[in-house]
């Protein structure tokens, strides 16, 4: 899939989905319905119903999915230290030219 | 007399979100002369309600993201004035939603508040609607009195254009645009930027009907949520180019928010900022080149 970057980095480099706290998570399924990428695989028969299956589908630095779930569930990586990792990529890809 | 609003709940049975959003619409209809639609109804026979819809302005109430009563706002045409979204409203107010669908204490509470909320919204509305009237003069020259404003007011020739069966997609060729992959546009002049989203976001969402403005005055950085639209199809963040503080959002949209169909880079932007870190920004940008490579890509695969 190396078609797939952002801002010409290798998407599978860069560290961004959303992260599911199953503890707090009720299974009403507000964010697999709501995203649109196919990042989540639905598991119906069994206990933990859902998983985060395509993380490299999601759309970097969306955090949609995130206001969805009422009870605070879902949470992303570290905004600023994925740009920062974006841009040490960037510049690593830039020397190696 | 108190305001009335035509009232387009989602009613859905079978989620307690759904339920509060009866309740809201039971209420209003007692505290005000706002007069229900039943989504069930008008959606297999709207000429029942197509009267009370020209004369009052509508309110959608959502129960949960999936947003039916959006949805068939979108379907049927409907200009929406004011929308609330039970779930989201429950949770900015702190509360858990029951699993029960007889609505408890908690959620008799949440609903009376917000029709608090909302009759105090429809008054200011009507209030500023009255008094926009006689000052339109003001308001308007104001609104198009913006710094930025006359050097964005770009020429048809200043559009590269990218086809894709019959639809168009349009990129501002000019310098000083900038973009995100996530399909936003700023326009940089000096330390201030406006920003936008892009004819491939605006197409992919087909028509807007909503825009939450980001807050003026509020420090957002670099790929931080600057506010949202929202059409019949999707909620879309708008994800900002740039960091900066806001000083200025584009009023006309809150009215019209279609205006980001008819051109997203002109009449259509989305904010102002001023900038705090552009040069460290940019590197996370594309010029016109990028992002049109970007765009046909996505065009491309959008249609699959
Ligand atoms: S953050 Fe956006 S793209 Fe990613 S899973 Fe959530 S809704 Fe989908
Ligand atoms: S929205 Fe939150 S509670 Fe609902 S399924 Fe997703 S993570 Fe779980």
């Amino acid at each position: 899939m190396s078609e797939s970057t952002f801002m010409g980095v290798p998407r599978d480099q860069i560290d961004w989905s959303p992260r599911i706290d199953y503890d707090k998570c009720n299974y009403c399924m507000e964010c697999v319905e709501f995203c649109p990428h196919q990042v989540f695989e639905v598991h119906e028969e069994e206990e933990q119903k859902f998983v985060v299956k395509n993380p490299n589908n999601c759309v970097v630095f969306c955090r949609a999915c995130g206001k969805t779930c009422g009870v605070d569930a879902i949470d992303f990586p570290n905004k600023a230290d994925t740009t920062k990792h974006i841009k040490e990529i960037r510049k690593e890809m830039g020397e190696n030219e | 007399m108190n305001k009335s609003y035509s009232v387009l709940p989602c009613n859905g049975l079978d989620k307690c979100a759904g339920c509060v959003s009866k309740e809201v619409a039971l209420l209003l209809t007692e505290e005000t002369d706002s007069k229900i639609i039943c989504p069930v109804f008008y959606r297999v026979a709207d000429a029942k309600y197509n009267k009370l819809l020209q004369e009052t302005p509508l309110l959608v109430i959502d129960g949960c993201a999936t947003r039916c009563a959006s949805k068939l706002a979108a379907e049927k045409n409907l200009k929406i004035t004011q929308k609330i979204n039970i779930s989201e409203e429950a949770k900015a107010a702190g509360l858990t939603l029951s699993d029960s669908l007889r609505i408890g204490d908690t959620e008799k509470k949440l609903a009376e508040n917000l029709v608090k909320k909302l009759i105090e919204k429809e008054r200011t509305r009507t209030e500023n609607e009255s008094s926009e009237a006689t000052e339109s003069e003001a308001t308007e020259s104001e609104a198009t009195e913006s710094e930025t404003t006359d050097h964005v007011t770009t020429k048809k020739e200043a559009y590269e254009i990218y086809k894709k069966d019959k639809f168009v997609f349009r990129l501002p060729k000019k310098e000083g645009f900038y973009f995100n992959e996530n399909d936003v546009w700023a326009y940089v002049t000096g330390r201030k930027a406006r920003i936008g989203v892009t004819d491939y976001a605006q197409k992919s969402l087909s028509d807007i009907m909503f825009f939450t403005p980001p807050a003026i005055g509020a420090e957002i950085e670099q790929f931080e949520e600057a506010g949202n639209i929202e059409s019949g199809k999707a909620v879309f963040e708008i994800i900002s180019p740039v960091s900066g503080r806001i000083t200025a959002i584009n009023e006309s949209l809150l009215e019209a928010p279609e205006l980001i169909n008819q051109n997203p880079y002109e009449e259509g932007w989305i904010a102002e900022l001023e900038l705090t870190d552009f040069e460290s920004d940019k590197e996370l940008l594309h010029s016109f080149e990028g992002y049109f490579q970007v765009m046909k890509r996505k065009v491309d695969e959008f249609h699959v």
